[in-house]
């Protein structure tokens, strides 16, 4: 039983070793398309909703709760785009706050009405901790955002 | 050897094997499922810190400008201006988010919560690769300890006997919950593709107030 036991871990210390695993890399792995810029992506959104697309930047921002949506600089400043991908499917972890990171994904648009804008920005502050005022919201809101498949971070 | 005897060998030996990883899983099911209410994986610190507001300077000024002024140890490993205002400065488990213009700052820390962002880090298959292997193997015998368990007793203590009923009620509260919140009444809609979620959960980044 002794010897079983002893060849059983062996044997797993050996697979393990022969995989390593990737805490950097997440979903599915990366193309080798050439990264395209946030500052072409916010200058022509339209050219880009529906198509795949690579960013490159740097971690701004990412979900506490789940990890389900990660903010990444654009080459110019006072611009991002962010990177939303299924719940539980792909996790970013705090970590990657201040690291560099590349993701891929589709670039989607999306139309929301006054109502839905306000609700959204509740539930932003209310994921954030952050103060909200209704008043804030004074119409709707398009959002173009990148629905993740892939990502890694440095 | 009757083909009971081998059951109850299997299911005890594979119980042994599961235990730890049923509990892991258990507990870690229990943290997950109440995301809407608590952070299960990181125990999130805010602190709100005033200074004087800073006059506008160049974004390398700024920074060395709000390390002293914040008191921060040293320069941060990298930062970002989210507007001519508000810059981010990220160190490694902390980060700054600081208004020059209303001389005010939020520091925010996250400390990962022992245990309980391992066993999420498992139970989510996170390390994907080899583990979604393993995790395979285990839900299989899972349901091998769940079908084998039902042929553990015989009599009236045993599946054909008060057993039965149990198994019963375990199927039919399920299905009550799917025909009650998934089979009846209005389904929810998740633009964007997302699991639920206020309008999939859209980003704030890349976005303008429409017409």
């Amino acid at each position: 039983m002794k010897k079983s036991l002893t060849a059983v871990s062996v044997l797993a210390v050996a697979v393990l070793l022969t995989f390593p695993v990737s805490a950097d890399s997440y979903g599915k792995p990366l193309s080798p398309a050439q990264p395209v810029k946030v500052s072409e992506l916010i200058a022509n959104p339209d050219t880009y909703v529906g198509k795949v697309v690579k960013v490159e930047g740097l971690v701004t921002d990412v979900c506490a709760k789940r990890g389900c949506w990660m903010v990444l600089a654009g080459d110019k400043e006072f611009q991002t785009i962010r990177v939303k991908v299924d719940d539980g499917v792909i996790v970013f972890p705090m970590e990657a706050k201040g690291k560099r990171a590349v993701a891929e994904g589709t670039f989607t648009k999306m139309e929301l009405t006054k109502e839905q804008n306000l609700e959204y920005q509740k539930h932003q502050a209310e994921e954030t901790k952050r103060p909200f005022d209704p008043k804030s919201v004074t119409g709707g809101l398009t959002i173009y955002q990148i629905k993740g498949v892939g990502a890694s971070i440095q | 050897m009757n083909w009971r005897r081998v059951n109850i060998s299997l299911h005890r030996d594979v119980g042994y094997f599961c235990a730890a990883l049923t509990v892991v899983y258990a507990v870690s099911g229990i943290a997950v499922n109440h995301t809407h209410e608590w952070n299960p994986n990181y125990r999130l610190e805010r602190e709100t810190r005033s200074f004087a507001p800073l006059a506008a300077a160049a974004p390398e000024e700024t920074v060395g400008a709000l390390v002293t002024a914040l008191d921060l140890p040293g320069r941060p490993k990298s930062f970002f201006r989210q507007s001519p205002q508000v810059i981010d400065l990220f160190y490694d488990g902390w980060s700054v988010r600081a208004d020059t213009a209303a001389g005010t700052a939020t520091v925010e820390r996250w400390h990962e919560r022992p245990f309980l962002r391992d066993a999420n880090f498992l139970h989510l298959n996170q390390p994907k690769k080899l583990w979604t292997w393993f995790a395979d193997l285990y839900a299989v015998l899972l349901g091998f300890l769940a079908i084998s368990g039902l042929f553990i007793l015989r009599r009236k203590n045993g599946f054909f006997g008060r057993g039965k009923w149990f198994v019963l009620a375990g199927v039919v509260l399920p299905l009550l919950f799917l025909v009650l919140m998934r089979y009846s009444g209005p389904r929810p809609v998740e633009p964007g593709g997302g699991r639920g979620g206020m309008a999939g959960e859209p980003g704030r980044g890349m976005r303008g107030a429409r017409p």
